[in-house]
């Protein structure tokens, strides 16, 4: 099996988390890197990402695992034939699947254009309520992990997976409080077992 | 001036699939911008142009001549609206420039129903409708082509140049020319139009329909741009054919595509290979009008199984039920298979000279339950000339005919017949040109008596929307006079007609009435000697063929495919199943 870590950048965060899947099958399809299929009446391509990034959300630390064997450079054979913003910059040779949608647990970001704000404030709330993509109240609360604060940049760590906390949906809140327009909100890291 | 993509950001994230604004489609070339600045528009959305394969080529025949070839496909409302409200034109996917400050403008015209969408680009992009409106100042020229462009009247206001027939060459040559005259100046139309394919509305010229001779010769893309999302054929695709033998009366596509042009199984290899190790699809479609008619088919499948990857299949969307053969049926999963019987009974299978048989079409859907298939969908129309109550009768006696055929054998699942509908539509150059369509009610109660005869178990019929039918015949045989119709429809919200959920009936109404027009005027019959609309173009088969294939409809005679010798519809001479090109 083969870990990668790849971007999703340069217009490739519009892509939503389908598409992209099938962009990574054809890339590797091209690359003549052979993926093993699942059996069964549909069979599909064992390719195991991490967990959706939400649509418009820029990344550099996205991770995927691939059924394959491959001898050469797999970073050059991927680049060589992957779309625009779909770069990977990291493999490993693994003997089982990392299963990034399970191990991947929180995540890293930075994003700027929010009116500089002292993140102790936010830190020390026992209770943040915000409603949600669906319109359901939420208390975010415990998803985030930390908050800093510099040079017109914040950085921020966000639970990911069962406890998952999309960052546009956080920087919405901050630009709430604070005032200012969130732009580039980018996943600078992914933490959990099996990245690199 | 360039449209910057970060700066929609906002915008993006509020459309339904943003990557179909974005570009940077994986394979897409980024043109220069050298010679010709043209950008080939598609009015529908971008998963249905990007499956065009039409665009594609005409693409590449500019771009290998040095011009600049981009790409722009109809936004959708979201999106359109978006724009329109941040003042932003709508641009060009590669080079994400304004349309406005292209050279030329290409819009492929595949269906009627895309009329408005033409309209609605040109808005999104800040340009002035007509011709007129924009006479003498510095607009792109506008063009079409496709196959709604053989009777081009209806958008003739809005049009400066409409491309009859095959666009492998005429287009670029249009190019070279605008170049060569350094604009659209009257020397350049003078110029133009002594060009084969070439009509320009202003000029009222007489034309002839461009036609490609040698389809191995003839420009094909190396490599296409794999779509951002998925598209509604998201596949390769190479064209086996060009044309089709048989002579459908009813069908517009058999008669202006004429005469069979067929490519080579060394250059559909070859092309299918390539295609396949740029874009990394898994399938390969084999298009034509009739596949099953391609003289080579065996050979091509064998040669294209030898030498492409492992794991892609073939793709036979268009195999007629008398040439289905299980050794042409690549699909694995083997689920759902499609025949297009059109008609009842033989005897208005004659008439439209639909010339395969009841036992063709049983014979085929043994064979095909016999190796797996458990589902069948068949394709008639309602409302052709001479249809009686036991035709629509037939309809339900033929799924009677093929469930027998799937219990003379033990199957392991039920059958499932599903019956699409069509309202027939009379299209030009075809020898139903002069028929009348049926009415709404003549034809909402032939649908009655067929849902009676057809409420059987396993059974669902589906059919096309009665209004939207009526439209499409109206456009298709229109005159100039309904430009003034489109724009109305236009004005009055009409976009993207041909999706039911957008179909807006009120605004072509008031569009007709404004006009003082009526749907009615369009779809009656046409006297034999009557100048229609399209006459002055000469698309090869003659007229005289066409009336006599009238006649012959009428009297239940049917004409035989061109494989079995020639019917003399008139390109005898450029055609080589008639032995006219050696």
């Amino acid at each position: 099996m083969i870990a990668f870590r790849y971007t999703k950048t340069d217009g490739a965060e519009y892509l939503s988390h389908l598409d992209l899947l099938r962009h990574v099958y054809r890339t590797l399809r091209r690359a003549g890197i052979r993926v093993e299929m699942s059996g069964g009446f549909h069979p599909h391509p064992n390719i195991f990402m991490n967990n959706p990034l939400g649509l418009g959300i820029k990344s550099v630390a996205e991770y995927c695992a691939v059924d394959a064997v491959f001898d050469g450079d797999f970073k050059e054979a991927f680049n060589a034939h992957s779309p625009h913003g779909v770069k990977c910059s990291g493999f490993r040779v693994v003997s089982a699947n990392p299963n990034y949608a399970e191990s991947i647990k929180s995540c890293a970001y930075t994003a700027r254009g929010i009116s500089p704000f002292d993140p102790q404030e936010i830190l020390q709330r026992k209770s943040i309520v915000i409603c949600d993509l669906r319109g359901r109240q939420t208390d975010i609360r415990e998803r985030i992990y930390s908050l800093a604060c510099a040079d017109g940049e914040i950085s921020f760590t966000l639970g990911c997976g069962q406890k998952n906390l999309r960052p546009d949906l956080f920087c919405a809140y901050l630009q709430g409080l604070y005032g200012g327009a969130a732009r580039e909100i980018i996943k600078v890291r992914s933490i959990g077992d099996g990245t690199f | 001036m360039t449209v910057d993509i970060e700066e929609l950001r906002t915008l993006l994230l509020k459309c339904e699939k943003p990557s179909r604004y974005t570009g940077g489609e994986y394979g897409a070339p980024v043109p220069e911008e050298r010679g010709c600045r043209f950008c080939l528009c598609f009015p529908d959305l971008y998963e249905v142009g990007m499956s065009n394969l039409g665009i594609k080529i005409v693409a590449e025949s500019i771009s290998r001549r040095g011009h600049a070839a981009d790409f722009c496909f109809a936004p959708y409302k979201d999106f359109g609206a978006g724009l329109k409200e941040r003042g932003v034109p709508l641009y060009s996917l590669a080079l994400k420039k304004p349309l406005g400050e292209f050279d030329v403008l290409g819009f492929s015209m595949q269906f009627e129903l895309s009329y408005t969408n033409l309209l609605y680009m040109l808005a999104s992009a800040g340009i002035p409708l007509t011709r007129k409106e924009r006479a003498g100042k510095s607009y792109p020229l506008i063009a079409i082509g496709g196959p709604c462009a053989v009777n081009p009247e209806p958008l003739a206001d809005f049009i400066d140049i409409a491309f009859i027939g095959d666009g492998e060459t005429v287009d670029a040559d249009v190019c070279d020319l605008f170049i060569k005259h350094g604009g659209a100046t009257d020397a350049f139309f003078r110029d133009a139009i002594k060009l084969d394919g070439v009509y320009v509305p202003a000029l009222e010229n007489k034309v002839k329909k461009a036609t490609v001779r040698d389809l191995d010769a003839a420009v094909f893309p190396e490599k296409f741009a794999v779509p951002n999302c998925e598209s509604v054929h998201d596949r390769a695709v190479v064209e086996v054919m060009r044309g089709c033998y048989n002579g459908c009366r009813f069908c517009q596509a058999g008669f202006i595509y004429r005469p069979v042009r067929t490519r080579g199984v060394q250059t559909l290899t070859k092309q299918a290979c390539s295609l396949i190790a740029h874009s990394g699809y898994e399938e390969v479609s084999l298009n034509s009008l009739s596949t099953g008619d391609y003289p080579h088919l065996r050979e091509l499948i064998k040669s294209l199984k030898e030498r492409l990857p492992d794991g892609v299949t073939l793709a036979l969307p268009s195999l007629r039920a008398d040439t289905f053969d299980k050794d042409f049926v690549q699909d694995a999963r083997r689920v759902s298979v499609t025949f297009a019987p059109e008609a009842g009974t033989q005897r208005l299978r004659d008439v439209i000279n639909k010339n395969v048989t009841e036992e063709e079409i049983l014979h085929a859907a043994s064979s095909a339950f016999d190796i797996g298939y458990s589902a069948v969908k068949l394709y008639f129309m309602i409302g052709l000339p001479t249809e009686t109550e036991e035709d629509l009768r037939g309809i339900a006696r033929i799924c009677a005919l093929i469930k027998g055929c799937y219990r003379a054998k033990p199957r392991q699942k039920p059958l499932r017949i599903s019956v699409s509908c069509s309202t027939f539509i009379p299209k030009p150059f075809t020898p139903f040109q002069w028929e009348r369509q049926a009415d709404g009610d003549v034809i909402k109660s032939k649908r009655d008596a067929l849902l009676k005869a057809l409420n059987v178990k396993g059974v669902t019929v589906s059919w096309n929307d009665d209004f939207t039918a009526r439209l499409e015949a109206t456009l298709a045989r229109g005159d100039r006079r309904l430009c003034a119709v489109i724009r109305y429809a236009y004005e009055n919200g009409c976009a993207f007609d041909g999706w039911n959920k957008e179909l807006n009936k009120q605004g072509w109404d008031a569009a007709f009435e404004r006009a003082g027009l009526t749907y009615g005027e369009y779809t009656r019959e046409r006297a034999e000697d009557e100048k229609l609309p399209w006459d002055f173009i000469d698309i090869g088969v003659s007229k005289k063929f066409l009336l006599e294939e009238r006649r012959r409809a009428y009297e239940g005679k049917s004409t035989q495919s061109c494989l079995k010798g020639c019917n003399g519809c008139g390109l005898q001479k450029s055609c080589p199943a008639a032995g006219g090109v050696k």
